[in-house]
């Protein structure tokens, strides 16, 4: 070990926020804003807004392998692969090298990781929702979990203030099942899509509405001053947008926090533990090892934020050992790296349109239909299973690919794919996964990295409930479509699916009101070590159906400012 | 509609779905590595035919045709690039079978009663594969199928990748459609006559 020996003065900070995503970034810039120093601590590389974006605005035939992604992808790339391309010549700088990066499946996980400045946050759907008052209660009801320890309405002004910064576009609804946000205009509908949810309405009384989306579709005062524009309806966002159409921590939250001069940024540091004072009973700071040099260098701070992703936090914690905690940091409960929660998806129904042949759309819309949950709510009572999911979808106008399984060739073939084709609809489903504390990742006791940091393993599998859903989710799908008079309806329910590929894992590190039964208190903080908070979706009790990252943003923000009033009041 | 129906129905969509190393993909974490690159290695009379059963698909017309737009080297570069074993097997295979009904020195009206008949029995083939298509993540379709070691049949590799080269090539794109790289807004619109589809 190389150990940097800079001074502890120089190394000092009022924060440090491990991890520059989502979370990381409203962490850094909150904290910041609120008078702190932050260091930030990104584990990946460093990736500059517009220049980093290599492939932003690329022509398809710039793409050699199109949306296709390689044999030497797929061996590096695995995880990322095993099911979608994501790892194509569009989009592989912000995908991670799973070969590099190994970890260890007592059974199969699909970890998606994103280690480069704004993690994730730079390729996410953007779909951005408020979660319900029930969500929050559901497991006191249900016996399931731990009950949370916080209500809907106790996050309320936290939504509010993210939706402002961030820029959410949606319809007002006045759902109970799906709170409205502050809205930017709503992206239209196509006519299909109207139509559609028309029948919905009179046939079957279930709500259809446009995705909320956390794409600019007016940029504001405090969006233009941080350099984002308006979107272009372009779709391409998974590539970053030079346009800053769409929120990313690169885009919104670290020039935020940077304008500030309060805020020093690190990249290529993996965060391998974080340092407790037994005297003070507190943390210290954190230990760093470069991941091109290997040396390791400490940071210390008042407080620690561990944004670093649900999976990479809990590994953390566990990993942070010390006489006053054996098991790991936090880990008093044994629930660190339990309950790992996803969202089931890879489910649902789709089908062609007759009709509409005159309607077509300009541009590219980034953002699709959404069916909120209408399962088990309300009047609603399935037998066989708890909690519900919700819809993604919309309709289109079939492009040349419709050639690939058509009859046909030649001349007249050619000419016919220059023509818009028929519409077809299709809705996918996403499902609440219930908190299962067999469902875990641990760190292997052999096995390290290449930096000497253990791997990481996962054990966990969806359940019988989730399954239940999984069949109701396809039939439900083809019954709206049949409801609206389409046609071909095809259903499909992948064989084979693992936790991870929602990329919405969480749960590794739950928020609970009892010490013995979780980790993380109503603020955030690790129980038994309260200069420590976790913001990212480690610190989720319950999955609910709803995307997640913008109720993990308003979490952060109600995380910073209690740990700033704390320490103000000198209790940090 | 028979909620039971509903969970049977196995039909490829229309709007169409292209294959991938995905297919492979399934199988890596139980058997990491199995699947290295490797070249499909093509002869000069192997080519040939593709180049020809390409040139098929999308003639020249008014516009340019498949050889035109590059799609014959395109074609060999995403089978080595982007498909395994077994595929380049299956692929090599269709192309023999070509080659030996003297497909090289068929007239373009024997071509296409060739060409018709291989469609066919792709058909039969790929109902025989029990070949469907599947949502994988948030918004991607993909092709499954049984026994993937016997690789997707040459006709439905030649068709997708032929389509796939020529309508994202620059000379197929342009000839063929609107290319509206930053549309800077989303509207509905009605289709006038003769209206191209928007690339983006």
């Amino acid at each position: 070990m190389y150990l940097n020996l800079k001074s502890k003065q120089e190394n000092s900070f009022d924060a440090i926020v491990v991890g520059s995503g989502m979370t990381g970034g409203i962490a850094a810039k909150e904290l910041t804003e609120k008078g702190l120093t932050v260091l930030m601590i990104e584990r990946g590389r460093e990736v500059k807004h517009i220049e980093g974006y290599e492939t932003a605005m690329n022509t398809p035939w710039e793409l050699q392998h199109r949306d296709k992604a390689t044999i030497n992808s797929l061996e590096e790339h695995w995880a990322n692969n095993r099911f979608n391309s994501m790892a194509n010549d569009e989009k592989m700088m912000f995908m991670t090298n799973d070969k590099q990066n190994p970890y260890v499946e007592k059974r199969p996980f699909d970890w998606i990781r994103a280690y480069h400045t704004g993690g994730k946050s730079m390729h996410w759907g953007r779909q951005s929702y408020r979660w319900n008052e029930q969500d929050f209660e559901a497991n006191a009801k249900d016996g399931i979990g731990v009950d949370w320890p916080i209500r809907y309405k106790e996050l309320v002004p936290w939504y509010e203030y993210i939706e402002k910064f961030v820029g959410v576009s949606g319809q007002k609804e006045n759902w109970s099942v799906l709170p409205d946000s502050n809205f930017l205009p709503a992206m239209p509908m196509t006519p299909p899509e109207l139509y559609f949810r028309k029948k919905m309405k009179e046939k079957l009384n279930r709500p259809v509405t446009i995705g909320r989306i956390a794409n600019l579709t007016k940029a504001q005062p405090w969006h233009t001053e941080l350099g984002r524009a308006s979107c272009q309806y372009r779709n391409k966002c998974s590539r970053g947008c030079p346009y800053g159409g769409y929120y990313s921590s690169l885009s919104g939250a670290i020039p935020a926090a940077a304008r500030t001069n309060r805020l020093t940024m690190v990249h290529n540091g993996i965060v391998s533990e974080i340092m407790y004072d037994a005297e003070t009973q507190k943390a210290k700071g954190v230990r760093v090892i470069d991941q091109n040099t290997k040396e390791t260098t400490e940071y210390f701070a008042k407080i620690i934020f561990l944004n670093a992703g649900s999976m990479n936090t809990a590994a953390l914690l566990l990993n942070s050992k010390s006489s006053r905690f054996q098991n790991g940091m936090g880990n008093d409960s044994d629930q660190v790296g339990r309950n790992i929660m996803d969202h089931h998806l890879g489910v649902g129904a789709n089908a062609t349109i007759e009709g509409f042949e005159d309607d077509y759309v300009f541009g590219q819309r980034p953002n699709a239909l959404y069916i909120p949950r209408f399962r088990n709510w309300g009047g609603d009572k399935q037998n066989n299973y708890i909690r519900g999911y919700r819809y993604q979808g919309g309709a289109n106008r079939a492009d040349w690919k419709r050639g690939v399984n058509a009859d046909g060739f030649g001349a007249t073939f050619k000419q016919d794919l220059t023509q818009p084709g028929t519409w077809t609809i299709g809705f996918g489903g996403f499902g609440e996964v219930l908190p299962n504390p067999n469902n875990r990742m641990s760190l292997d006791p052999v096995k390290k990295d290449q930096w000497g940091v253990p791997l990481i393993v996962f054990d966990a599998a969806f359940g019988e409930n989730e399954f239940a859903m999984r069949k109701d989710i396809a039939l439900s799908a083809a019954e709206m479509l049949d409801a609206a008079g389409f046609k071909n309806i095809n259903t499909y329910n992948r064989p084979e699916v693992h936790l991870g590929l929602g990329i919405h894992d969480m749960g590794t590190a739950r928020m609970g009101k009892d010490p013995k039964t979780s980790v993380l208190n109503n603020f955030n903080q690790v129980h038994d070590c309260k200069n420590v908070f976790v913001t990212d979706g480690a610190a989720m009790a319950s999955s609910s159906c709803v995307n997640p990252s913008l109720t993990y943003m308003a979490f952060t923000a109600r995380a910073a400012d209690h740990a700033v009033s704390e320490l103000k009041k000198k209790n940090l | 509609m028979n909620r039971r129906d509903a969970l049977n129905r196995v039909v490829l969509l229309m709007g169409g779905v292209l294959s991938g190393p995905t297919l492979m993909a399934m199988k890596q974490w139980d058997n990491p590595g199995a699947f290295v690159p490797g070249s499909v290695g093509l002869t000069e009379s192997q080519k040939s035919v593709v180049a020809q059963v390409a040139e098929m698909i999308l003639p020249r017309t008014d516009t340019p045709g498949a050889k035109d737009a590059g799609v014959p080297d395109f074609i060999e570069m995403m089978l080595n690039d982007c498909y395994a074993q077994p595929e380049h097997t299956s692929f090599k295979k269709g192309v023999d079978q070509l080659l030996e009904a003297g497909f090289l020195n068929q007239s373009e009206q024997q071509r296409t009663v060739t060409l018709k008949g291989v469609e066919q029995q792709t058909k039969s083939l790929m109902q025989a594969f029990n070949v469907r298509q599947s949502k994988m993540g948030d918004n991607e379709d993909k092709l499954l199928m049984d026994n993937q070691n016997q690789g997707l049949p040459f006709w439905r590799l030649m068709k997708e990748l032929t389509l796939l080269g020529y309508y994202t090539s620059e000379v197929g794109l342009n000839a063929s459609y609107q290319y509206v790289p930053v549309p800077g807004k989303f509207e509905n619109i009605k289709l006038k006559p003769n209206q191209k589809v928007f690339a983006y």
